[in-house]
């Protein structure tokens, strides 16, 4: 039936996909956590109490305050207000995952692509052995090592993980092309003389689209774990950046009888990355259940 | 089944026997420093190798607590009417650890050795002591180029070495011609002294065990300490686990304020406080833009508030009044104080070259990650300066690499944040190392100053025999670092300790406190009682 409108069939699609992904309620907490940190992070210098704690702010005389009214989560050595900073501090991670997944993902996806169809060539030995080089190395020792030669900052640290990160996505994708390539809509494609770009594009690449955005959502949590460590160590941001993994730091210093000072900063970077993690557990029992 | 047992046993009887040494009480003294540690006399010279020297080593003159030079290993001397020729005349039954006798020879090969390597403390000789000679075994004499008004205090920083020991231990070759390495690889880890204490162990990354000396030609008291632990970690949560446990006696000068307060409020432990003649500075590269320029200075230090700094994050320290300490002998009380005026502030940048530039001008400061009250000095710095539109990126930085970083023109930060201590209790020790041309590339110095006319002026003053006259001198010097303004100074630092009050006793604690660096750290005058440990823990 033609009558019916692409969009219709679409809403029809995405109420589907809702029912599927609904009916695991831990996605649905998943996905509730991501939107309230994604909120918290847009809106933090409209809805923080002190914004102005999230700068160059120093109170010495609220130093170290207990959670109370005024302070909800209390404020730090440097009299800054911790909920506030937490706010901002959604910001940097945020940043971090989004922009490191949007630098490793297409490189990673591409090599990929191009190793899985030329399998068994030498371009598929040159490509698959440097991720070889790469996927040997513990990824946070080697982010380590890289951010420590060069000097520590947010853009850095991206860098960092950036660099380590990109040879998940072409294991995942060179083992997903690696198959679909003897499928036959890709052999028919090939036989009515489809350009490469075609084949590797428009026909293997669709199909591995869920895998890897099951992969992407799964990954934010990662690189902000790793992002936080990092910071953590002192190589990733630098102060007065509201950084979580830095507040933590700073904060572990001053256990347990300030305890609010790491604490906090701790759970914000918990449910961040717990929100990422169950909604990529989601997205991977929706496109499962599409697939049969 | 049998070797199981035996096993078993043997296994038994080492966890008996520990528990028999502890309840017979070990009398061991574990004190925290800031790492690392260099205990060659010729080559470390900050807050733990100088404590680690005391015990070590013995030197010729000996502080007392007015910072006086009291006879020791020598038991009296002279000096010449020009004061450039000092005749020592040494004690005859002063042992080193491995029973060879202290004689001239050892004075003499000590002070060649110093000279010639030239590092840690070596520059308060170099370029002046002319010359040693042997009189006879028990008689030594040095030359000095130029009259030194205070030659003998300096001695407290002359560590006697062990000749034979050094000798028979040179690695070759070396950068030293004749003499390799002059033994620097084997004083790394080993001592050559004839302190109270000698190195049982030394974990170079970690701990210094010393022992005591038995032979030592001093009386020892019996409640002193007969094993010394120094413990590389200044961090907080673990000094505070240590106390609790009874594991530390003394912990290190660089808790957080936070850590001070739950450090009072345990049990048997007390936090003794002392001005030792330290000063806390922001060092400003005054040969680095943009800090190269006296009114960017200018306007830095009229922008800065000492006041929180004192009153809140350092309590119980108080604001310096220019480069030297006041507690230290030779201080000028008239000497100019910045204080806080945002006005005074600008008018200054506006008379700055960078004045136009501010936006695009980032001033880096670092300061010592193992101190984090000095992270706060830093945040309210940054804050400050944004105020009048400075712009300062702060970084923090491990006390190796800022040690490492200052040694060079080039790669010394804009500004460090550092406490500095005089190698000798008077004024000219510390305007020496904190401004003298020969210290520029030590950490102690970041200013680079380079400064030829207060190089003449200092040498001068410390010529002076004399000692009124001398401490003339030193307060036009005082005045003269205060017209250029290379250096912020923050406040004379208050030494808090926390101490296991129940079961030690410490003359510096009691108010006997030597203003030498180091000297407080002597482990034969502090007395540790096990039993009175082993009784906090079973109350506890």
């Amino acid at each position: 039936m033609f009558k019916s409108p692409t969009w219709q069939r679409r809403l029809e699609g995405f109420r589907r996909g809702w029912y599927k992904f609904s009916r695991n309620p831990v996605s649905v907490v998943g996905l509730f956590f991501v939107l309230l940190v994604s909120f918290l992070a847009a809106f933090a210098p409209y809805i923080a109490p002190y914004p102005e704690h999230a700068g160059r702010f120093v109170n010495f005389r609220e130093a170290s305050q207990p959670p109370s009214l005024k302070h909800p989560f209390g404020t730090d050595v440097f009299g800054r207000d911790i909920l506030s900073r937490i706010f901002f501090g959604f910001r940097y991670s945020l940043m971090m995952g989004v922009v490191v997944l949007s630098l490793v993902v297409p490189p990673g996806v591409i090599l990929g692509l191009i190793a899985g169809y030329y399998r068994g060539t030498w371009i598929e030995t040159l490509i698959m052995r440097i991720t070889d080089i790469f996927l040997a190395v513990p990824p946070l020792i080697l982010a380590l090592a890289v951010c420590s030669v060069l000097t520590p900052s947010v853009f850095n640290a991206m860098m960092a993980i950036s660099l380590m990160w990109w040879p998940w996505y072409t294991r995942l994708v060179y083992g997903l092309a690696s198959s679909l390539k003897h499928e036959f809509f890709v052999q028919a494609a090939e036989v009515t003389g489809a350009s490469k770009f075609h084949i590797l594009f428009r026909e293997i690449l669709p199909n591995c689209v869920s895998s890897i955005f099951t992969k992407m959502s799964l990954d934010m949590g990662w690189v902000i774990l790793i992002g936080s460590a990092l910071s953590f160590v002192g190589l990733g941001a630098q102060p007065p950046t509201p950084d979580l993994g830095t507040m933590v730091a700073d904060g572990a210093k001053y256990l347990p009888d300030q305890w609010w000072i790491a604490v906090f900063p701790a759970l914000a970077i918990m449910i961040t990355v717990l929100g990422f993690n169950l909604l990529g557990d989601g997205f991977r029992d929706l496109f499962a259940l599409e697939e049969i | 089944m049998r070797r199981g047992t035996v096993f078993a046993l043997s296994v038994l009887a080492l966890v008996a026997f520990g528990l028999a040494a502890w309840a017979g009480g070990e009398r061991v003294l574990r004190i925290t420093f800031a790492w690392p540690t260099y205990i060659d006399p010729a080559v470390g010279s900050d807050f733990s190798s100088s404590s680690a020297f005391v015990n070590l080593y013995d030197t010729l003159v000996y502080p007392d607590v007015n910072g006086d030079p009291q006879p020791h290993v020598a038991t009296h001397w002279e000096v010449s009417e020009d004061g450039t020729v000092w005749t020592f005349y040494l004690r005859d039954d002063v042992y080193f650890h491995d029973g060879t006798p202290l004689t001239a020879e050892d004075v003499k090969f000590s002070m060649d050795r110093i000279t010639t390597i030239g590092e840690g403390y070596g520059f308060l000789f170099v370029d002046r002591v002319e010359g040693t000679e042997v009189v006879d075994d028990y008689t030594v004499r040095f030359y000095l180029k130029e009259p030194f008004g205070p030659f003998l205090t300096t001695l407290y920083r002359l560590y006697i070495v062990n000749k034979d020991l050094v000798e028979a231990n040179i690695k070759r070759p070396g950068p030293y011609g004749e003499w390799g390495d002059y033994g620097k690889e084997f004083l790394l880890t080993h001592d050559a002294g004839s302190g109270p204490y000698m190195v049982k162990e030394f974990r170079v990354e970690e701990e210094l065990v010393m022992v005591k000396n038995p032979n030592y030609w001093l009386p020892i008291p019996e409640e002193a300490p007969d094993e010394v632990r120094f413990i590389g970690t200044t961090e907080p949560a673990t000094i505070r686990t240590m106390m609790a446990r009874r594991e530390l006696e003394i912990s290190d000068q660089w808790q957080p304020q936070e850590a001070w307060k739950a450090l009072d409020a345990m049990e048997g432990v007390d936090i003794t406080s002392f001005f030792p003649g330290t000063s806390f500075y922001l060092m400003l590269h005054t040969r680095k833009p943009p800090t190269d320029d006296i009114h960017f200075r200018r306007a830095m230090a009229w922008a800065f508030d000492y006041e929180t700094v004192v009153r809140d994050i350092f309590p119980g320290s108080i604001q310096s009044r220019g480069p030297v300490a006041q507690s230290l002998p030779g201080h000028d009380p008239t000497v100019f104080q910045f204080h806080r005026d945002l006005d005074k502030a600008r008018e200054e940048l506006r008379k700055s070259k960078y004045y136009d530039q501010l936006d695009q001008i980032e001033v880096e400061f670092h300061w010592i990650a193992e101190v984090p009250d000095e992270e706060k000095v830093a945040l309210l710095f940054m804050a400050n300066m944004a105020e009048i539109g400075i712009n300062v990126k702060v970084v923090k930085v491990p006390w190796m690499s800022v040690v490492e970083e200052m040694a060079n023109m080039k790669t010394s930060p804009n500004i460090v944040s550092i406490f500095v201590a005089p190698h000798y209790p008077e004024a000219g020790s510390i305007l020496e190392s904190r401004y003298h041309s020969s210290s520029a590339p030590t950490w102690e110095q970041n200013e680079w100053l380079l400064d030829e006319t207060f190089d003449k002026m200092l040498e001068d003053a410390l010529a002076t025999v004399d000692r009124e006259e001398r401490f003339r001198k030193y307060a036009e010097l005082q005045h003269y670092i205060m017209d250029l303004c290379p250096s912020l100074f923050l406040f004379d630092q208050v030494e808090k300790h926390a101490y296991q009050a129940a079961y030690i006793d410490w003359p510096a604690a009691r108010g006997e406190v030597i203003p030498v660096m180091g000297y407080n750290m002597a482990a034969r005058f502090i007395k540790v009682y096990p039993e009175k440990r082993e009784a906090l823990l079973k109350g506890g």
